[in-house]
């Protein structure tokens, strides 16, 4: 399975998608909205805040075009050719999980690294520590959301739907514009959204408070669904392959 | 222990149905350990179902399937076979190597890499990206993948159809070197040269079922279609009462009868004293499988 593992990296970070949405687009959004004045608070706070937000941005995006590469090995008779090999359907799958989970390290990790060495934001040891934490291990509905799409739908448009789904998830969980500034009924909205409980979390750690109990529950709740949705698609794959 | 003297392939009254059609239709085969069987057949003729029976990619309505006596997907799961699908397989954004080296190293004693590189003729591709290759590369790459776990059983379904003349010759060459090794090897082809010269035994099909089953030769005897032909003179139709012959046909100035025993359709001939500028023509097996198969279609 490890064998599986490193081809995948291999090919996600050959992946031009996967550079630009996971990684150039949020360092570059961070470095403009917080030295532009864009992001709210003043200079420090902003630089926080705004770094959260971004490495939250940027992991969604490697979570979900961990997912468009299922439709797109799909398409290619990849998943049959795996299937012809020792490999368990099983190793596959976690391979491929793993593989999602390890992509998002390096989207997270660049938007924290331009917050220390270009915005000079400082945290205690266990904020840092429970941030990234957070950030990373809060992707897997993501990740589950991502893939479901990419075993029910074909190549092209379960990367759209993918590309679609990740960004409207940011908008609307105030990861480019906090949700303070959204009209109060769209505020209402992005309070239920994954990505705003996702975000949450890592927003109040960095200010020293403790992530509320319905942050965790919704994200818990959207884990349940999501996680549903990728084993029905799964499975509607299997029958087709 | 059963796998040590089981048959490579064996298929027991193998029925897959899709919605009204049965693409395989109580199919029964079995393949001894190192033969080189050609599946032939025309489009439709079930050959693909077929394979993806064997392999356990698809579960047969009815009938069973086995490979070295295990359920497919075990023996699968055991290194035992390797398999090429009639397209796809290949991934973009990794090299030749790297691809080949992912596949090897699922298997537990696969061949060297350098092994596999010649084997498939593409030592010079290498570091080449899988998806810039031309479509002859590509197909020498999916082949290189079927056979790099040094797997006892070879299951390829239309080897060469992407291929042009030159490449499927190439591409036979290595095949024979992976037959004498033991290997037990099955194709299927719409080339029926191809399974003529490099199968032991041909294994034709149709409408999902064993319509013929023997060497080349033999199939070739079994539809009857020796010609033997003579120039036309005057009332002809009385040949068609000869000995061995199952068809009759006049044209360009000659008479041409399709014979099940041609030596004894010419000795009629030649009693009669109606040889005249005499020619007889073994059939290939393109007849012979358009005999077999329209034979079944009516």
């Amino acid at each position: 399975m490890w064998g599986y593992v490193r081809l995948e990296l291999t090919r996600t970070l050959r992946d031009g998608g996967y550079v630009i949405f996971g990684i150039v687009m949020p360092v570059v959004m961070y470095l403009i909205f917080t030295n532009l004045g864009l992001a709210p608070g003043d200079r420090h706070d902003a630089a926080i805040y705004t770094m959260v937000s971004m490495a939250a941005y940027g992991a969604l995006g490697g979570a979900f075009n961990n997912g468009s590469g299922i439709a797109e090995d799909r398409a290619a008779g990849w998943l049959r050719q795996l299937r012809l090999t020792p490999l368990t359907p099983a190793e596959v799958v976690a391979g491929k999980v793993v593989t999602g989970a390890v992509a998002v390290v390096p989207s997270i990790a660049a938007v924290l690294m331009a917050g220390v060495l270009v915005n000079h934001v400082t945290l205690p040891p266990q904020r840092w520590l429970a941030i990234v934490a957070l950030l990373w291990a809060g992707t897997v509905p993501f990740s589950l959301l991502g893939l479901g799409n990419g075993y029910r739908l074909s190549g092209q448009s379960a990367a759209m739907a993918n590309i679609a789904t990740m960004l409207t998830l940011s908008i609307l969980g105030g990861l480019w514009v906090p949700v303070e500034k959204f009209p109060s009924w769209l505020g209402a909205i992005a309070e239920w959204t994954p990505s705003n409980s996702y975000a949450g979390l890592s927003w109040r750690i960095a200010f020293g408070d403790v992530p509320t109990l319905r942050q965790v529950v919704l994200l818990s709740a959207w884990l349940l669904v999501f996680g549903v949705y990728a084993v029905y698609g799964y499975r509607r794959a299997g029958r087709r392959a | 222990m059963t796998t040590k003297t089981a048959d490579a392939v064996s298929l027991t009254s193998a029925t897959k149905r899709f919605g009204p059609v049965r693409a395989v239709d109580g199919l029964t085969l079995a393949i001894p350990r190192g033969q080189t069987v050609a599946l032939l057949g025309p489009n439709g003729a079930g050959k693909s179902t077929t394979i993806a029976l064997l392999l356990g990619l698809l579960p047969p309505d009815s009938g069973r399937a086995a490979l070295f006596g295990l359920d497919p997907e075990q023996a699968v799961r055991q290194g035992l076979a390797g398999a090429m699908p009639q397209e796809g397989g290949l991934i973009p954004r990794v090299t030749v190597r790297e691809l080949l080296t992912f596949v090897s190293g699922t298997y537990a004693a696969p061949l060297p890499l350098d092994r596999v590189l010649a084997l498939a003729r593409i030592e010079d591709l290498r570091d080449r990206r899988v998806d810039r290759l031309s479509g002859g590369q590509a197909q020498r790459v999916r082949f290189a993948m079927a056979v790099c776990g040094d797997p006892d059983l070879i299951v390829l379904d239309e080897p060469t159809a992407a291929l042009d003349v030159e490449a499927r010759r190439e591409f036979w060459d290595g095949m024979r070197g992976l037959a004498s090794r033991g290997k037990t090897i099955l194709f299927s082809t719409h080339y029926l040269d191809e399974a003529d010269e490099h199968a032991d035994r041909v294994v034709v099909l149709g409408h999902g079922r064993v319509i013929a089953d023997g060497t080349s030769a033999e199939i070739k005897r079994a539809a009857a279609l020796t010609t033997v032909s003579v120039a036309a003179d005057g009332e002809s139709a009385w040949l068609a009462t000869l000995p061995g012959v199952r068809h009759m046909e006049i044209r360009g100035g000659r008479v041409h009868l399709r014979s099940g025993d041609s030596d004894a359709t010419v000795m009629a001939l030649a009693r009669a004293g109606a040889v005249r500028e005499l020619e007889v023509a073994p059939a290939d097996l393109e007849d012979a499988f358009v005999a077999l198969t329209t034979k079944e279609n009516a």
